[in-house]
């Protein structure tokens, strides 16, 4: 729900000054990861409308995605989609990204290191196709490239109707 | 005595006409009754040493706690009141646990010093400010926090009962800390290494102490990146070394 | 039961309900979200529709046909759920061939439009446009049964956004080029603003002289972005387990088979 993101949004940004005034320092991404966390399960019963990803670069300054329901629970893999479009994205994002099945002895590591260029690649087109499919998935999309250098935003023009 | 400190020296809330604070200052004086503590910082690690006043034969010395764990990344060492410290500590057990709850991670050394400085200036609140508010004085005790900050690596705090924190490569507190002060700044050098810093602390402590060092009446502790206190075992070993 | 001689079979009314009752989910139907509309010109009607099929939330099909075939001078728009506009409209069809047999005369747009109402029992929108011997001829049909006739008219949930065009664009006896250009844009606007329509738009043009039908009249967008690292899946990915040629010259061919007489 657009109100809620935003609300959310706005309360991570102040939260995230009050960290650096008491700490001295802007909060990593895997700390930012655990305060969504609790910040959703923390209106567990009254939830925010929201499906997050939190994604950034961790103490070793290795990419992170964290992905999230409702109310708080989050898992840290290697990549994840939510939305509407989720359900025409995740298998395919599954199938390029070759995820180690849970049931594989001994647990592999599901972060899968594609090259930028190519990694940037499958987005666009993950969301592309997910354009052609899912009514609600269109117009434009939103890219941040997160690196140690910055953060380089793109947009791509998706299908209009 | 009554002359020349009268009217002053009793809120805790009232500067005296020089802009001193007496009740602060009688705070600080009662740190230097208390046994002697000692830090060094190297960069492995920092090592802790404290003197246990063994008072009689019948103690059992494993009862005199003068070092605490407060988080895996951090520990303290204490000099003064030490009844006090037990409320310092458990205010900062509280925050660091609380920082690893909200963000998954250790709190760096700073902040939790400075959230332990907070409630050490909150003698001056009235009782509906919150907090720790209707506390009747100031802490009589002054702390040496060591710790492993993920940013800064090894870092040695000292604070006392003004709510006052200074980082420091090497410090000591307590009855013997003249003496012991001197004696480290002469002796320590940056490129110590952590058992180097050992012996150090342990033999500045010895020059301070009126007993003979025995494993029994001191503690050392070491943060090198977990908080460890020594064993029985351990700290006699270190003494071999001196 | 089973026959297959035309009208709706009620059979399974009863189990199905009960079923439903229990708690099973009925299946869902392809639901043609849609953008339909019309309108009248001089010489004669110009229908439209987008080109977009959903189920639920996914596009089931990017280009489909809304405008059915009625009768040589008559078409139909059908927005609702798919099935029932496609049947509808091939029932009411085929009934009209039979009647031009019988009557040896043009078929009239308001005897289709009176066979057209179902009174709620199936969900077709319609839009429903011809010429016949009375003139040019629009009619809406709603599921429920009512109908109008208009001058022009929209249907769907993209109606809103095709009946704004129409509202500032639409005037009197228009040529069939400023026709066109209105319900196409009436079209487009369902396409761009309404999430239940999209794709393409297919126009429809029917006069005295006959009928233009133009599929993919406009075709909007074609995808924005292709893969510079395109996957290639290595030949042998999907294993041959096992494999079984049967020759053809050792099939048996039997022609006209007997059959049991059905004696019941």
């Amino acid at each position: 729900m657009q109100a809620d993101m935003k609300a959310l949004h706005k309360m991570f940004m102040s939260r995230n000054v009050t960290y650096q005034h008491s700490h001295g320092r802007p909060m990593s991404c895997p700390a930012t990861a655990q305060l969504l966390s609790n910040t959703l399960y923390h209106r567990r019963f009254f939830p925010f409308y929201t499906f997050n990803i939190c994604a950034g670069l961790d103490e070793e300054g290795r990419g992170a995605v964290y992905t999230y329901d409702a109310i708080g629970s989050y898992e840290r893999t290697g990549y994840s989609c939510q939305g509407s479009g989720k359900d025409l994205m995740q298998p395919v994002l599954d199938n390029q990204l070759k995820a180690a099945s849970p049931l594989v002895l001994p647990p592999r590591n599901s972060v899968t290191e594609l090259p930028l260029e190519q990694a940037v690649d499958l987005v666009k087109d993950a969301f592309v196709s997910a354009g052609e499919r899912d009514i609600y998935t269109g117009d434009n999309v939103e890219i941040l490239i997160i690196t140690k250098d910055g953060i380089k935003r793109e947009e791509l023009e998706l299908k209009r109707d | 005595m009554f002359l020349t400190r009268s009217e002053y020296d009793r809120g805790v809330n009232t500067f005296s006409p020089e802009g001193r604070l007496f009740q602060v200052e009688y705070a600080i004086e009662a740190i230097k009754l208390g046994s002697t503590a000692i830090g060094v910082a190297t960069s492995e690690g920092v090592v802790l040493a404290v003197e246990k006043r063994v008072t009689s034969p019948l103690l059992e010395p494993s009862s005199i706690q003068k070092v605490a764990e407060i988080d895996e990344h951090i520990g303290c060492a204490m000099s003064g009141l030490t009844a006090d410290a037990k409320t310092l500590i458990d205010h900062a057990r509280a925050e660091t646990q609380s920082h690893r709850f909200s963000y998954n991670e250790p709190m760096p050394l700073e902040s939790c010093t400075q959230s332990l400085c907070d409630l050490a200036l909150q003698f001056g609140e009235d009782d509906d400010e919150g907090g720790g508010g209707g506390m009747s004085r100031p802490f009589g005790v002054a702390l040496l926090i060591a710790g492993w900050d993920r940013e800064a690596g090894p870092v040695l705090y000292h604070t006392d009962p003004s709510g006052t924190y200074v980082k420091y490569r090497c410090m000591a507190i307590g009855s013997g800390s003249e003496g012991a002060l001197t004696a480290l700044q002469e002796h320590f050098k940056p490129e110590m290494t952590l058992a180097e810093a050992e012996v150090l602390a342990l033999s500045t402590l010895k020059q301070v102490m009126e007993e003979k060092v025995t494993a029994t009446n001191v503690d050392i502790a070491k943060v090198a990146k977990n908080y460890h206190l020594y064993n029985q075992d351990e700290v006699e070993a270190v003494i071999a070394r001196l | 039961m089973g026959s297959n001689g035309g009208g709706f079979d009620f059979d399974l009314c009863k189990r199905n309900a009960l079923l439903e009752r229990k708690g099973m989910a009925p299946p869902k139907a392809w639901k043609t979200g849609t953008t339909i509309a019309g309108v009248v010109y001089k010489d004669g009607v110009v229908l439209g529709a987008d080109t977009r099929s959903t189920s639920g939330s996914t596009v089931a099909d990017k280009n489909c046909e809304k405008i059915h075939y009625i009768a040589p001078n008559i078409y139909c728009c059908g927005a609702g759920t798919a099935a029932d506009t496609m049947n509808v409209t091939a029932m009411i069809s085929s009934s009209l061939d039979l009647h031009r047999y019988a009557t040896g005369r043009q078929s009239r747009v308001v005897t289709a439009m009176t066979m057209l109402k179902y009174q709620g029992h199936v969900s077709a929108a319609l839009v429903l446009g011809g010429v016949d011997l009375n003139g040019p001829h629009l009619f809406t049909i709603f599921p429920h049964g009512s109908t109008d006739a208009l001058p022009y008219a929209t249907m769907g949930s993209g109606s809103l956004n095709a009946m704004a065009v129409f509202e500032a664009g639409f005037k009197e006896d228009m040529t069939k080029e400023e026709a066109m250009a209105l319900v196409a844009a009436a079209i487009r606007s369902g396409v761009y603003n309404d999430l239940g329509s999209g794709s393409n738009v297919d126009l429809c043009i029917i006069s005295k002289e006959g009928v233009e039908y133009l599929r993919n009249h406009e075709f909007l967008m074609a995808k924005t972005y292709t893969r510079k690292f395109p996957v290639t899946y290595a030949k042998g990915t999907a294993p041959v387990i096992k494999e079984k040629l049967i020759p053809l010259s050792a099939v048996d061919v039997t022609e006209g088979a007997e059959e049991a007489m059905d004696t019941s």
